[in-house]
């Protein structure tokens, strides 16, 4: 059992009908993004005074972060808690991560009025801003997330160096230093390990911290002083819906038989953890009372009660439905929805529940958000596709049962 | 030289103390609370503690409101940026409406007996100052004026006053200032609805007549008005009267005589005073420029005068200069006697238009001229 | 993982000291507080809504102080006219807007930022590029902004704004307290033009006792009220006015400061960097059981 996965590289053809797709959302995306660099934010978004974060923060950023949670829980349980049997998904986890991370700093990147000063917050400091933190700690952590990445990068190079023309002198030095950088990684790798885990909790919650200085602004159903802990436990509990949404989403599109016995076990998990999210966000709204504006039916209340039903009570259901968890369509809607739920969540704490005193009509995002936005998640996707056919990240069972070929196997599936 | 200095200096300090001892006594004998003006108990020469803009009525005693000044030329308050030109206030115009409101006090709210106080000598020109209380004298003048004048007038726009100096100018800058009133309109005639009475369910007030005819000045009438109840023309006037309906009246008509109701309160609205149709006695013709009293010189009785001329004009034949009646006789009528032409069928002397034929008899075989006796004026 | 136990354990030393470091160190960052020491002599306006002729002269000084196309002098009075309720923007740190439109002679209100005591932009900006000066001013500084827009996001009055349309070098716009002149002894471009002097400045202490010596002596005139006095923990703008000016004019506001909440769980989550450190630690333990575990199982 434990041998019969090996993470290789997926050497199925990279351009499909839907890749073609994909690459249309995203080039239209990036038109836009190049619009927005010429002639200013205010030329592509529906900003203004009064709403000054749209869903380039709320999703490229707010929700971004929380989906990409899978890197840090499968890390947690695979190497902190070493269940080894996980490590299989550890891989697609860790780069999903990394790209999640990525373009979360492109969301910002594309956000931030003087984009040429995003450098800034590294030297100068304000220790009183949620934003700062969440900005300083996004930045450590995408480096820890590069550099667990490391390894698999040796692991594809190492006896496999190969420049072109003039560099191929070079080639033995290379590996010489890649096989050098392994080994120092080795030592050291628990370390951003565990570093990773920190960076990530502490960011996680600070996100939630960030609209709280908004005090009345925002609704009451989301402003509570617990805004913290509940992104903190949705994030994690969206962490493994994510993997096991990716996962699924891989094997189809590779054509692979799903994982369907390491995702079962795993979605064990989510279910409390689905649980623990739920009462805090309602014992924190009977103690503060807001029930009361359920009463209300309006936009927000609407937005509320999906958020919270079809986001967390049905999906929570679902996974502690054994059946479902066995069934690889059951774990695939299950785990949409709380990603639903938690992308909602996210919107709604940044969009819905702001309502600034002045606003005079409601903000809703632009043609040109909206492309960047889907742009980016089509970009990544794509980049995904492209890295699994570069590295070893997905995990295929072994023919040859027993063969030792770390290094030795080219291609693997044919 | 020096004996010099200390003897000017001398005569000044007592000239001085003579001066403000003067006032002092004055002080003293109006009637007047300490308080109104002085802030601490024991005030003293040195330290007056004067209150901060006192708002009781002060005391201005320094002349009639016809011996005010015309125009004052405001210049000694300027900004840090030049934008406006001086402003001419008018002042006599203002001191002659504020009769009909609150008088000089409205704006010389601080004047103790004795020489009217300036403005500036409280209110400091220097805006970046330390005392926060009281206003500079740009704020004060500016309160002053739009105090009022933002009651009525819809926008505050400075050009009212002001002119743009050159360099602020646009292409649409009037070159003058443009009015600041509009000429205040009077209702030519007001009906009221006097419902609870029993007989004489209106009143009807025909104000053309109290100026035109009656010769009324706004002030006889119009005491204790603030300036929009004139300048804000939206307002509806009635709405400015006050609750005892006949205290406009009451200085000129008897309101309490019982018998003198029905002369205003009626059951139709009345139609303006006609001298003419009310007592047969047209008065358009030659008495037109007359204020009623001039010749009903008995105070409040109208009653009926005797309609010879002479029960009023003192004229004989000597210094009658027959030009008034609009005929300016020529040589050869002039030095006729009045009876030589005014005299009808019986002999009596009557001033009506005569005819030609009663002298220049065509039966006798005259000629009737066709001109008249003399020249027409006007 | 191919490190032995040893090797652990040393790595994990060097940890503790560097986070042991770290705490040490840290003092000194928490104490860039929004909440640091507040000159008593802070400066501030009072603004007599009541005084106001909304004449609009404190528009144009204002953007001509600032660097602002101001246009033509003679149009600001009728901007009122029209009867909307403007807000301060990129181009014009302050407007005057008439609260009701249909009471010819109401109140007019001048708006800008409030300057306040305890900011909660400069508690928000992620690089500390707004800072509340000695004098009372919040000032924001062009060198270090990023753009974020966070501060908009902060501000319980929704004040400062953003050049959207600026492609390169767009800036967040607020009234600054007029802080080069106020260095310079002059008066706020604002408080210096205004013809009636419906805006007072001074040093807040004052301007407090001031505003309520005029509600003591005009109780009908004012409503009893000096707002910005305890609003959110205080402001340095003050406003006296005929009628209530909460929920008209300003949002309903408690008395605390705006960064309360935010600046405790912040400071709470990194006191002194116990939490993260010892969540390291824990973590660290944890990986280091179970690893014994599994090692003790091979053997």
């Amino acid at each position: 059992m434990e041998h019969a996965f090996k993470p290789e590289q997926i050497t199925k053809k990279y351009f499909t009908p839907w890749v073609i797709v994909l690459a249309a959302i995203a080039i239209n995306g990036l038109v836009f993004l190049a619009m927005r660099f010429f002639f200013g934010i205010g030329s592509v978004t529906n900003l203004n005074n009064q709403f000054p974060w749209g869903i380039w923060i709320a999703i490229d950023v707010g929700a971004g972060v929380a989906l990409a949670a899978g890197g840090f829980t499968t890390a947690a349980l695979g190497h902190i808690m070493h269940r080894d049997k996980y490590e299989a998904i550890i891989r697609p986890a860790l780069l999903t991560a990394m790209l999640g991370y990525t373009f979360v700093a492109m969301g910002v990147f594309v956000d931030l009025g003087r984009w040429y000063y995003i450098w800034h917050p590294l030297v100068m400091w304000n220790g009183n801003s949620a934003l700062f933190e969440v900005g300083i700690c996004v930045m450590i952590y995408v480096s820890v997330l590069y550099i667990e990445f490391l390894p698999i990068v040796t692991e594809r190079f190492i006896g496999r160096v190969n420049l072109p023309g003039l560099f191929k002198r070079f080639n033995l030095l290379v590996d010489g230093l890649l096989r050098k950088l392994e080994r120092g990684l080795d030592k050291t790798m628990f370390i951003f390990i565990i570093a990773g885990v920190v960076l990530s909790c502490l960011h996680q919650s600070s996100l939630g911290t960030l609209m709280v200085i908004a005090g009345p602004k925002i609704h009451p159903l989301w402003q509570t002083p617990v805004l913290p802990l509940l992104f903190l436990l949705s994030a994690i509990s969206v962490g493994f819906p994510m993997v096991i949404m990716e996962s699924i989403t891989a094997s189809k599109s590779f054509g692979l038989k799903p994982e369907t016995d390491v995702l079962s076990s795993l979605s064990k998990f989510v279910a409390p953890l689905l649980g623990i999210y739920l009462a805090a966000k309602i014992g924190d709204m009977f103690i503060r009372e807001t029930f009361v504006y359920l009463y209300e039916f309006n936009t927000t209340t609407v937005l509320f009660a999906i958020e919270l039903v079809v986001g967390v009570i049905i999906p929570l259901r679902m996974f502690l439905s054994e059946a479902v968890r066995n069934s690889v369509t059951g774990l695939y809607v299950a785990s949409m929805l709380v990603i639903f739920g938690v992308v909602m969540n996210r919107f709604n704490n940044f969009i819905t529940a702001y309502n600034p005193p002045y606003a005079t009509e409601a903000y809703f995002p632009s043609i040109g958000e909206i492309s960047v936005t889907i742009g980016f998640v089509a970009l990544e996707i794509l980049i995904y596709r492209l890295f699994v056919k570069i590295f070893p990240i997905i995990s295929l069972p072994i023919r040859n049962f027993g063969t030792k070929a770390k290094y030795a196997i080219r291609g693997g599936l044919k | 030289m020096k004996k010099l200095i200390y003897l000017i200096l001398l005569g000044f300090l007592i000239s001085s103390s003579f001066a403000q001892k003067k006032i002092s006594k004055l002080h003293s004998k109006q009637n007047l609370e300490c308080s109104t003006c002085h802030a601490c108990e024991i005030p003293t020469k040195t330290n007056p503690c004067l209150a901060l803009c006192p708002r009781e009525k002060g005391n201005v005693t320094a002349h009639k409101v016809g011996d005010a000044p015309e125009v004052f030329e405001i210049n000694n308050i300027q900004g840090e940026k030049d934008i406006y030109g001086s402003v001419n206030f008018l002042h006599k115009a203002h001191a002659e409406m504020s009769e009909m409101g609150e008088g000089c006090t409205a704006c010389h709210h601080y004047n103790p007996p004795g020489e009217i106080v300036k403005c500036s000598n409280c209110h400091e020109t220097d805006r970046n100052k330390v005392d926060i209380q009281m206003p500079d004298l740009k704020s004060a003048y500016h309160r002053q004026c739009m105090d009022c004048h933002s009651k009525w007038e819809e926008e505050s726009k400075c050009e009212n006053c002001h002119t743009l100096n050159d360099n602020y100018k646009s292409a649409i800058s009037p070159t003058e200032i443009v009015k600041v009133y509009k000429l205040v309109e009077h209702p030519a005639t007001k009906v009221y609805e006097t419902g609870e009475c029993k007989r004489g369910k209106v009143a009807t007030f025909h104000h053309n007549d109290h100026i035109e005819l009656f010769g009324l000045e706004c002030v006889d009438c119009h005491q204790d008005e603030s300036c929009q109840s004139c300048h804000n023309q939206k307002l509806d006037f009635k709405k400015t009267v006050d609750g005892s309906n006949h205290s406009r009246c009451v200085s000129c008509h008897d309101t309490e005589n019982k018998n003198q109701c029905a002369k205003c309160h009626t059951d139709k609205e009345t139609k303006p005073f006609n001298h003419f149709a009310n007592t047969g006695f047209d008065i358009n013709k030659y008495h037109s420029k007359n204020t009623c009293n001039s010749c009903h010189t008995k105070k409040g009785s109208y009653k009926g005068l005797n309609s010879q001329c002479q029960s009023c004009h003192t004229w004989d034949e000597e210094n009658f200069n027959h030009t008034i009646t609009g005929l300016k006789l020529d040589e050869n009528h002039i030095d006729n006697s009045c009876s030589d032409c005014h005299e009808d069928e019986d002999g009596n002397l009557s001033y009506k238009k005569p005819l030609c034929t009663n002298c220049h008899d065509e039966d006798e075989g005259f000629v009737v001229p066709k001109n008249l006796p003399g020249k027409k004026v006007k | 993982m191919s490190q032995n136990r040893r090797d652990f354990l040393k790595t994990f030393a060097a940890i503790g000291t560097t986070a042991a470091t770290l705490t040490a160190v840290s003092p000194k960052v928490a104490k860039a507080s929004s909440r640091g020491e507040l000159s008593v002599d802070r400066n501030g306006v009072l603004v007599d809504t009541t005084t106001c002729i909304g004449c609009g002269k404190c528009e144009w000084a204002c953007k001509t102080a600032h660097h602002i196309e101001p246009g033509n002098i003679e149009d600001y009075s009728t901007k009122l006219t029209d009867g909307s309720q403007r807000r301060p923007s990129e181009d014009a740190l302050t407007v005057v807007n008439q609260i009701d439109k249909s009471v010819m002679n109401s109140d007019k209100v001048k708006l800008q930022c409030m300057h306040c005591d305890h900011p909660a932009c400069v508690s928000a900006c992620i690089v500390g590029a707004i800072k509340k000066q000695e004098n009372g001013a919040v000032t924001w500084d062009t060198d270090v902004c990023i753009g974020c827009r966070y501060c908009m996001i902060a501000c319980p009055f929704q004040i400062p704004a953003f050049e959207y349309h600026k492609a390169l070098d767009p800036k967040i716009a607020k009234c600054d307290f007029c802080y080069d002149r106020t260095q310079e002894g002059k008066l706020p471009a604002c408080a210096e033009i205004c013809p009636v002097g419906a805006l007072t400045y001074g040093t807040r202490e004052e301007l407090v006792i001031e505003a309520k010596r005029r509600i003591e002596k005009n109780p009908e005139k004012y409503h009893d009220h000096v707002f910005g006095e305890h609003e959110v923990g205080g402001t340095s703008w003050l406003y006296l006015a005929e009628n209530s000016l909460v929920e008209t004019v300003f949002p309903k506001l408690g008395t605390n400061p705006a960064p309360g909440v935010s600046e405790s769980i912040q400071h709470g989550l990194f006191a002194y960097f116990v939490p993260p450190v010892a969540l390291y630690a824990l973590l660290g333990g944890v990986m280091w059981l179970s690893k014994t575990k599994e090692n003790e199982g091979g053997h």
